[in-house]
């Protein structure tokens, strides 16, 4: 219990150190929204105009600390604020369009690329020294080692462009409108195929390697020699008992990069013209627009601290030792 | 950048970091045998070749290429021939000239920031380790928030705002970076402080600085060097994407600016496919060859991988004749070896 | 969309009455043929054809021109059309659903009739009366009268926070606008500003009975929006795409010939780039590399661009309040070290020219003086830039040049980064001013810090834009007059360099109290004499206006054979354009 205490003050004390982070990373650099409006319009507005847009949009001369406390009690009160680089809409109905098809970019390619690898490593821990396991590490790296804008860039022309294997831009078809249809669904998939293929192709190489790494590291128990010994059939030894303790570290790992999705795929984002979250941060960064970016800061930092935390629960109940301490 | 790679590397720490890794060492060990054994492994043999020819490549670049890299040197966009070997650029620039010399950058960012970050990282992670207590507690905390904060939306926000070159990118690699070499140091300290040589170490009343650095320090070897690897890999991707990305410095020759350009010529529209590949082929075959060394280190240096190696190697001699699909490996019929 | 059906079997059907007309049109679609050609094939008359075109168009694309302007993940939202467009209303909100007075058209260099069918200033040019058009409707069917006009110049008055397209700039000018009768209009300066007629012509208007109910028009985000434009109906909305279909009151009878826009949502330059050479876009306006091989070679037939230098000048900006560069000559030896075609020619494809020194672009060929554009300085010649600089007192030491106090000249060029074309040209000119001792090393930062730097007067060399518009004020004040003029520290969105004459502060005022062409056109000569004489600042090439189109589908865009407006989306006249295009075959 004491233990869960500690991890949420350490979790409390996260979550403000990054949203101070937030608060402040911006307000030290040069210039604000008001010169990002003007520098967009490219001085078309009279610094006159663009001051009283300041102050329509919110912008105030207060003292920094006062617009910390009052920027920390909106958000108490759930309130994120009006984007200014789109004004004046509202950052959580900005956020709330593409976090769907994040998630869904990301859980996707996330899990595949778990499962998959996990599976590649626990075999070729089972048939250490076959052509599979001399062969499958060393490409794995080989690809994982390319840059994935690269690669995800040429994916994108070869495969969509030249050949038109598979789609240019958007989460789906622009002719369909979302409805729970098989025809929005299959299109849906499709266009997530790519997109989720190339995260996959670069992630696979840590998970097949982790799993590999703990699965041999298991083998090498008692329990398991003793369980062959005993005459237990291949197949029992290998799942029950090797790969389900073998998985135990890993599983933290994935729940981390659960959690790590919001702000993980802005990459493929961008070059997928995929519309989530990702191109929103780099017009917020783009823009200066404090409340968008904060709202999106907040939006990631917390993905990433529940599912710590979601992890660190697991652990307590799998784990006795974590208990004991 | 790999975001993935980013992400995976990211989320190892909250894996207990195996204390095999430690125990098996006794006394501290000399660097010169720890090289040794590592290059006596073929995968980081071939690792550390190619490493070597991009350094060689990088440290001569003035040499090697010939072509100085931004003079406009011909038509634009022509391919490989025999007075331009890897073509030209989409403005007629010499991509080899601009591939050799962009090692220069790219390597440079990598291995300032490999190091930078893993000083840092041991710095902060061993004094947590030895000193634990109160010492322990907030530089845990720095490094746990500092380990949360999303890594790339961060690297994108700093990269903005701070004036763009190389320094920028390395301090912001390094800021973002360091915190996962800190967390395992941390915990490999805490670990290596309960050992018997440590204790009298401690006993024979040598300085606390003395211990971390001369007891402690050189039984992390592997894991530091694991680490200093993996950052370097995460700094030349990472620097890459952002300059790919155009918060680089475009003016600067280095592979991620020769691919912003190239980008921007449209290399690929333009069938300019010579534009594209050479810097993200070299980008890869770096990060390949540490990511290599890293692999065979782990082979070496955790006893269980280690054996397991050896027990292959063994087994090798008997003609396939053991049952690989095991548990644990059987052999039959070996009496005749 | 692929059918095996041809065109006869479609007829048939709709003849032996198997299927209705709007199963006609969509069928008629699929097929690639126009509602408009199948409708004259059938003798179906052509008013009930556009309902019949509307309603198809519910579920189906074609017939609809794919056309794209902004750089957006996802859209949201927004059609108050007095916010800036693109940040926050969406292309075309302006002159597509709401329309102005008029339009400059650059292409053709007239003020382009629109709401306003006609316009006089007053004897004294005092006064400027416009003569609304007879006949114009909202889309809701609300009659289009000059309250409307003055309501939303009122907005104006009331709202500073409200930027505009136009008002803002020439509000303080102006002291009452008066609505005389329903078609009449009337603006009255408080002092002689003949100039402001565009500003006030290119205001977009808002229909008073819709916006008086709004409470605060500066968070407004209109999301169904009634305006007297040729596109008004938002058919479909999301996060990747949205359609705007046609108005069914436009007041230019027959028009527009097109069922409606498409609009998909593109993150990135590149993205736009590969659905531009995939053919997938109408009309867009997008700078692509190398176009002839990477876009016409595709289909030469259908795959066209038009690229008019009509853009005004980028510059190279010296800071003239620091030594050496407050020294005319220093600047034009700087301009002649500099290699124009080379930039011209590499780091913008041979899309445009080098600049002549007047520093007008293309768009002002009617009023250019030749003497004063021929001036020597912005000739390639390094012998004579180092012959200048040498008689400056800027002796060279090794390498690098030394100022009078010993100072060696090494200074930063101010660039944005990302914005490659202008990093290359300033590669080119680092490496040109090599060759004649000036170390100069490029500095590339975000637009917003760049464009903090400039207006603050921070920066000792900078690229960047200049002004343009329908007259030669608009650049000139922006480069040599008081007006513009400011302290270093105080932040001026034009005139970066600090260069101010009084010989140039006459010269504009002059120009805009006059309301006679010819008057005007000999004060233009004066102000290029006088700039060719200064060099203020130091023009570099004019801009390219992109513009691509595809004649697939649709046909009738602006081109070089047919320059009736300017083929940018980006430009004014997009609502022209979109109503002067025409389905394929029709």
């Amino acid at each position: 219990m004491n233990y869960i205490l500690r991890r949420i003050g350490f979790y409390l004390v996260a979550a403000w150190a990054s949203l101070t982070l937030n608060f402040f990373l911006p307000r030290l650099m040069p210039g604000d929204p008001g010169d990002a409006i003007m520098a967009r319009m490219q001085g078309r507005l009279t610094p006159e105009t663009v001051d009283a847009m300041r102050q329509a949009y919110g912008l105030s001369d207060d003292p920094v600390i006062v617009q910390y406390l009052r920027y920390l009690g909106n958000l108490a009160q759930g309130q994120l604020g009006v984007s200014i680089s789109a004004f004046p809409s509202p950052v959580t109905d900005i956020i709330f369009q593409g976090l769907v098809w994040t998630v869904l970019l990301g859980t996707t390619a996330t899990v595949i690329s778990f499962a998959i690898g996990s599976v590649l490593g626990m075999t070729g821990a089972w048939k250490r020294g076959s052509k599979v396991d001399s062969v499958m590490p060393p490409l794995v790296i080989f690809v994982g080692s390319f840059p994935y804008f690269w690669l995800a860039t040429v994916a994108l022309f070869y495969l969509s462009f030249q050949w038109g294997v598979f789609p240019l831009r958007h989460a789906y078809n622009d002719t369909l409108s979302p409805a729970f249809s098989l025809e929005f669904l299959l299109s849906v998939l499709y266009h997530l195929f790519l997109p989720a293929l190339t995260i996959i192709v670069v992630s696979i190489g840590g998970w097949l390697l982790g799993m590999r790494n703990t699965m041999i590291s298991t083998l090498a128990e008692d329990y398991v020699t003793m369980a062959e010994a005993k005459g237990l059939p291949q197949r029992r030894v290998m799942f029950q008992y090797a790969a389900r303790n073998a998985l135990l570290p890993n599983m933290t790992a994935f729940g981390m990069s659960l959690g790590f999705i919001l702000g993980g795929a802005l990459f493929t984002e961008v070059v997928f013209a995929y519309p989530g979250l990702g191109y929103q941060l780099i017009t917020a960064v783009r823009a200066l627009d404090y409340p968008l970016m904060q709202g999106l800061f907040l939006m990631i930092t917390f993905a990433v601290l529940i599912a710590n935390l979601i992890v660190d629960l697991l652990y307590v109940r799998m784990d006795p030792r974590v208990r004991a301490s | 950048m790999s975001s993935n790679q980013t992400l995976v590397e990211a989320d190892i720490p909250v894996a207990p970091v195996p204390e095999e890794r430690v125990t098996s060492v006794g006394k501290p060990r000399r660097a010169s045998n720890f090289v040794t054994l590592i290059l006596q492994n073929r995968k980081a043999a071939v690792g550390a070749v190619i490493l070597l020819l991009f350094a060689i490549m990088a440290i001569f670049a003035p040499v090697l290429a010939p072509y100085d890299p931004t003079d406009y040197v011909g038509r634009a966009r022509q391919a490989p021939s025999s007075e331009f070997w890897f073509g030209t650029t989409g403005s007629g620039q010499d991509v080899l000239s601009q591939t050799i010399y962009g090692a220069r950058i790219s390597l440079g960012t990598g291995l300032l920031v490999g190091l930078l970050t893993t000083v840092l990282g041991a710095l902060v992670g061993m004094s947590a380790g030895y000193f634990r207590g109160r010492v322990d507690d907030i530089l845990s905390l720095i490094t746990n928030v500092v380990l949360i904060i999303p890594s790339i939306p961060l690297l994108i926000v700093l990269a903005a705002f701070l004036p763009a070159g190389f320094w920028t990118i390395v301090a912001v690699l390094t800021l973002t970076g360091w915190s996962w070499g800190a967390r395992v140091l941390r915990s490999q300290t805490l670990t290596l402080r309960e050992k018997d040589f440590v204790a009298s170490a401690v006993v024979s009343g040598e300085r606390s600085m003395r211990i971390v650095f001369r007891e402690i320090l050189p039984n992390m070897t592997s894991i530091v060097v694991a680490g200093m690897f993996g950052a370097i890999n995460y700094a030349i991707g990472a620097q890459a994407g952002l300059e790919f990305l155009g918060l680089g410095n475009p003016s600067n020759i280095s592979w991620g600016t020769n691919l912003y350009w190239a980008q921007n010529n449209a290399g690929l529209l333009t069938g300019a496919w010579w534009t594209i590949l050479p810097s993200g082929v070299c980008i890869a075959l770096v990060a390949f060859s540490f990511a290599l060394i890293n692999y065979a280190i782990d082979e070496v240096t955790n006893p269980r991988l280690r054996s397991q190696r050896q027990t292959v190697e063994i087994l090798k001699q008997y003609d396939r004749r053991m049952r690989s699909s095991r548990a644990t490996p059987v052999i039959r019929g070996a009496v005749e070896a | 969309m692929l059918t095996h059906q041809s065109i006869h079997d479609v007829i048939q059907d709709f003849e032996q009455g198997k299927i209705d007309r709007r199963a006609l049109m969509r069928r008629a679609a699929a097929l690639g043929v126009s509602g408009t050609a199948l409708a004259a094939m059938l003798g179906v008359g052509a008013v009930p054809m556009r309902t019949v075109a509307a309603a198809a168009a519910q579920d189906d694309t074609a017939g609809l021109l794919t056309t794209n302007n902004e750089q957006q993940g996802t859209w949201i939202r927004n059609f108050n059309p007095l916010l800036p467009e693109n940040a926050s209303c969406r292309w075309p909100t302006l002159h597509g659903i709401y329309e102005s007075l008029g339009v400059w058209n650059a292409a053709t260099a007239e003020l382009v009739p629109r709401l306003a069918s006609e316009w006089a200033f007053s004897a004294d040019n005092l006064t400027l009366t416009f003569t609304l058009r007879d006949g114009v409707t909202w889309s809701d069917g609300t009659p289009f009268t000059a309250n409307d006009v003055a309501f939303t110049w009122k907005l104006f008055k009331e709202n500073d926070a409200l930027p505009g397209n136009g008002a803002r700039v020439v509000i303080d000018r102006i002291d009452a606008i008066e609505a005389t009768n329903d078609t009449t209009v009337a603006f009255t300066f408080n002092e002689v500003y003949t100039i402001g007629l565009y500003d006030v012509a290119g205001q977009v208007i808002v229909p008073e009975h819709i916006w008086k109910d709004v409470a605060d028009p500066v968070t407004e985000v209109n999301e169904n929006p009634v305006g007297t434009g040729p596109f008004t109906e938002v058919a479909r909305f999301e996060n990747q795409i949205w359609e705007l279909h046609a108005n069914p009151n436009y007041w230019d009878e027959g028009k527009p010939a097109i069922k409606g826009l498409r609009l998909p949502a593109f993150p990135s330059n590149d993205a736009i780039n590969l659905a531009t050479i995939n053919g997938e876009l109408d009309w867009t306006a997008n700078f692509i590399p190398d176009i002839e091989s990477t876009f016409v070679a595709k289909d030469p037939e259908n795959f066209h661009y038009w690229f008019p230098p009509l853009g005004s000048d980028v510059m190279l900006y010296l800071n003239t309040t620091m030594a050496p560069f407050d020294n005319v000559d220093v600047r034009k030896a700087i301009s002649m070290a500099l290699n124009r075609e080379q930039m011209c020619d590499i780091a913008m494809f041979g899309y445009t020219h080098p600049a002549d020194a007047t520093g007008l672009s293309d768009a002002y060929a009617s009023v250019k003086d030749e003497t004063a554009a021929k001036a020597e300085w912005v000739t390639f010649n390094v012998d004579k830039a180092n012959e200048m600089l040498d008689a400056a007192g800027l002796t060279k030491d090794g390498d690098v040049r030394k100022t009078a106090d010993g100072k060696a000249m090494e200074y930063e060029l101010n660039v944005v980064s990302g914005w490659s074309d202008w990093v290359q040209s300033c590669d080119i000119m680092a490496r040109n001013l090599a060759d004649v001792g000036i170390k100069v090393t490029v500095k590339p930062y975000d637009q917003t810090t760049w464009q903090t730097r400039v207006q603050n007067g921070d920066f000792t060399m900078s690229i960047g834009w200049s002004s343009g518009g329908p007259t030669v004020v608009n650049y000139y004040r922006g480069v040599m007059s008081s007006i513009t003029w400011n302290e270093i520290g105080t932040s001026s969105s034009e005139n970066w360099h600090r260069f101010k004459s009084e010989e140039a502060d006459k010269l504009l005022t002059e120009f805009a109290s006059t309301s006679d062409e010819a008057e005007q056109k000999q004060v233009a000569v004066k102000l290029q004499q006088l700039f060719a004489d200064q060099a203020p600042a130091v023009p570099l090439f004019p801009g390219p206006q992109w513009g691509e189109f595809v004649t697939t589908r649709f046909e009738g865009f602006p081109s070089e054979d047919n320059p009736y407006a300017v083929l940018s989306t980006y430009d004014n006249t997009r609502g022209i354009v979109l109503t002067t295009v025409t389905p394929k075959g029709a």
